[in-house]
């Protein structure tokens, strides 16, 4: 299985900027070459006031209040970069939460 | 038993005046306005009557609440949003009955001391607010609200909200957000409607079905009242039969009546060449009942030990073909769109439900999706600013622990066991 990365598209994080955010993330993930991670839109992570959310899986790592330029330290994270400690402000239990529910393997 | 509310049997036509008069109509509201409105409150309170909107909570006790909070002014209003799918209760009353429902909103607004009332009714049902419009003429020129009413120092004015149709706009302070001009969303609580109502003001929100017990126990006291039901759950319940009977219908019955004389003598039993697996007392957010407790008395607390609830009385029938797996894919998507999205933590808790409860219709996750539902309604137990966020909770872990084999079928082949 490949990487994710799982972009909010309620609307509470739409209102935000996700959309723009999950184009300009495409963007440069293509452009560091990284095939094998897919942006893929999530409904609702459950930390709308926190948005826009970008997940990262298999990594579980969750980026919150995500702006664009944000964005290429993200990028650099996939590619084997340092997490980004700054945007990793969501409560932990709401975070294991959905890393079990991502570890189905269905969501 | 002759109803309460139904005494001649489910009315067929609209009572109007005359004919509400010559049963003792107005003759309760004439006695009240003579004497002090704790009057009221006190027979209301003595009689036991707890709401019909789903809570069953102390009618008596709202309206003392209301009537005590340190204002200046305050207002009734009788919430007819009926929103709850398969209820229709409140809508025999107000098109059938209408001067039992508008004097029993006179009394309520006499007992808490308000001198305007709303009656919010959904928009939908025309011909209840016809029926109620020309009661409301009515009622008016025969001095029973208006300026002085019966010559009393009492006065109050009554107009009439129609109700937006989703879901939540039946949630008391959803109702007041709307009769205020706004979006219908509900209101973080505390503070109750009760301190703190529409236009900040102290506010009784009552279901129509409440308000139409208030002028017989009014009339004919608590204690006559009290012979109806049982201790904990007085008087009698309008229950709401839908398709999946023989007989379809709204029927008044006794607290304390077995739910399988509802199903069987009133409902003439599962419709079709069916057997009953579960019942839903209280569609579509009570636990399921297995069949095994089809006779567990109709009452608040008989209905909570057996694990489930009594709501608002509409009661739905679960048949040995259907798939209960199937049945929360329809009531988890239920809520998920009429969650009103103002609080996360109920917008994730829903769409996620609704999304994982599809998967293991496709035979997806395995066992440890099934474990995440547990999880998911854990964690927002509490959550939300009204109560839709706990709403999905009993179907879902009730279902999952009566009927493992139906989760199981489709995990294994991803296909229904029903189809």
């Amino acid at each position: 299985m490949g990487r994710i990365c799982l972009v909010c598209q309620n609307i509470d994080c739409k209102t935000r900027g996700s959309e723009q955010l999950t184009a300009e993330l495409e963007k440069r993930i293509a452009a560091k070459g990284l095939t094998d991670v897919e942006v893929k839109p999530y409904m609702c992570f459950g930390a709308c006031q926190e948005g826009p959310n970008i997940v990262l899986y298999p990594e579980k790592s969750w980026y919150a209040k995500v702006k664009v330029e944000d964005l290429d330290d993200i990028t650099n994270h996939l590619a084997g970069g340092p997490h980004v400690q700054r945007l990793d402000t969501i409560d932990s239990s709401l975070k294991e939460l959905i890393y079990q529910l991502l570890d189905t393997g269905v969501m | 038993m002759k109803g309460i509310l139904f005494p001649h049997g489910v009315p067929e036509g609209r009572e109007g005046l005359e004919q509400y008069r010559a049963r003792g109509g107005y003759q309760a509201l004439m006695k009240s306005v003579k004497a002090a409105p704790e009057e009221v409150i006190k027979a209301v309170s003595d009689a036991g009557l707890r709401g019909r909107g789903g809570a069953g909570f102390p009618t008596g006790k709202k309206w003392q609440f209301t009537r005590e909070a340190a204002e200046e002014s305050r207002y009734l209003v009788l919430n007819g949003g009926e929103d709850e799918p398969g209820s229709k209760k409140d809508r025999v009353l107000l098109e059938n009955l209408p001067h039992l429902v508008v004097e029993g909103t006179i009394l309520a607004a006499y007992a808490i001391g308000a001198n305007r009332a709303y009656l919010y009714i959904n928009a939908r049902y025309d011909d209840a607010i016809k029926s109620i419009n020309d009661a409301l003429a009515e009622a008016k020129s025969a001095a029973y609200w208006g300026k002085k009413v019966l010559g009393s120092d009492f006065s109050l004015d009554i107009e009439v909200i129609p109700a937006p149709h989703n879901y939540v706009a039946g949630e008391d302070t959803a109702v007041l957000e709307v009769i205020e001009g706004k979006k219908a969303w509900p209101r973080q609580k505390p503070p109750f409607p009760v301190t703190v109502g529409l236009f900040g003001k102290p506010t009784a929100v009552n279901n129509v079905e409440t308000l139409a017990n208030v002028a017989p126990i009014v009339l004919k006291g608590a204690d006559w009242y009290r012979g109806v039901g049982t201790a904990e759950s007085a008087g009698t319940m309008i229950f709401s039969l839908n398709d999946d009977v023989n007989r379809p219908g709204v029927y008044e019955l006794p607290f304390g009546t077995p739910l399988r004389y509802l199903i069987e003598e009133c409902g003439g039993g599962i419709k079709g060449d069916k057997k009953i697996k579960a019942v839903m007392p209280a569609a579509p957010s009570s636990a399921f009942l297995p069949l095994e407790k089809i006779d567990t008395p109709l009452d608040h607390n008989s209905m909570r030990d057996a694990g489930s609830a009594l709501g608002c009385g509409v009661v739905k029938l679960i048949s040995t073909d259907d798939c209960i797996v199937e049945e929360l894919v329809k009531i988890a998507d239920f809520f998920a769109v009429e969650s009103c999205g103002q609080c996360p933590a109920c917008r994730m808790e829903t769409n996620t439900l609704a999304m994982m409860i599809k998967k293991v219709q496709a035979g997806q996750g395995g066992q440890p999706i099934l474990d995440q539902f547990g999880k998911i309604l854990a964690f927002n137990k509490g959550k939300g600013f009204c109560n839709l966020i706990a709403m999905p909770g009993p179907p879902i872990e009730s279902a999952l622990k009566l009927f493992p084999a139906d989760f199981e079928a489709h995990l294994s082949t991803g296909k229904c066991p029903a189809h």
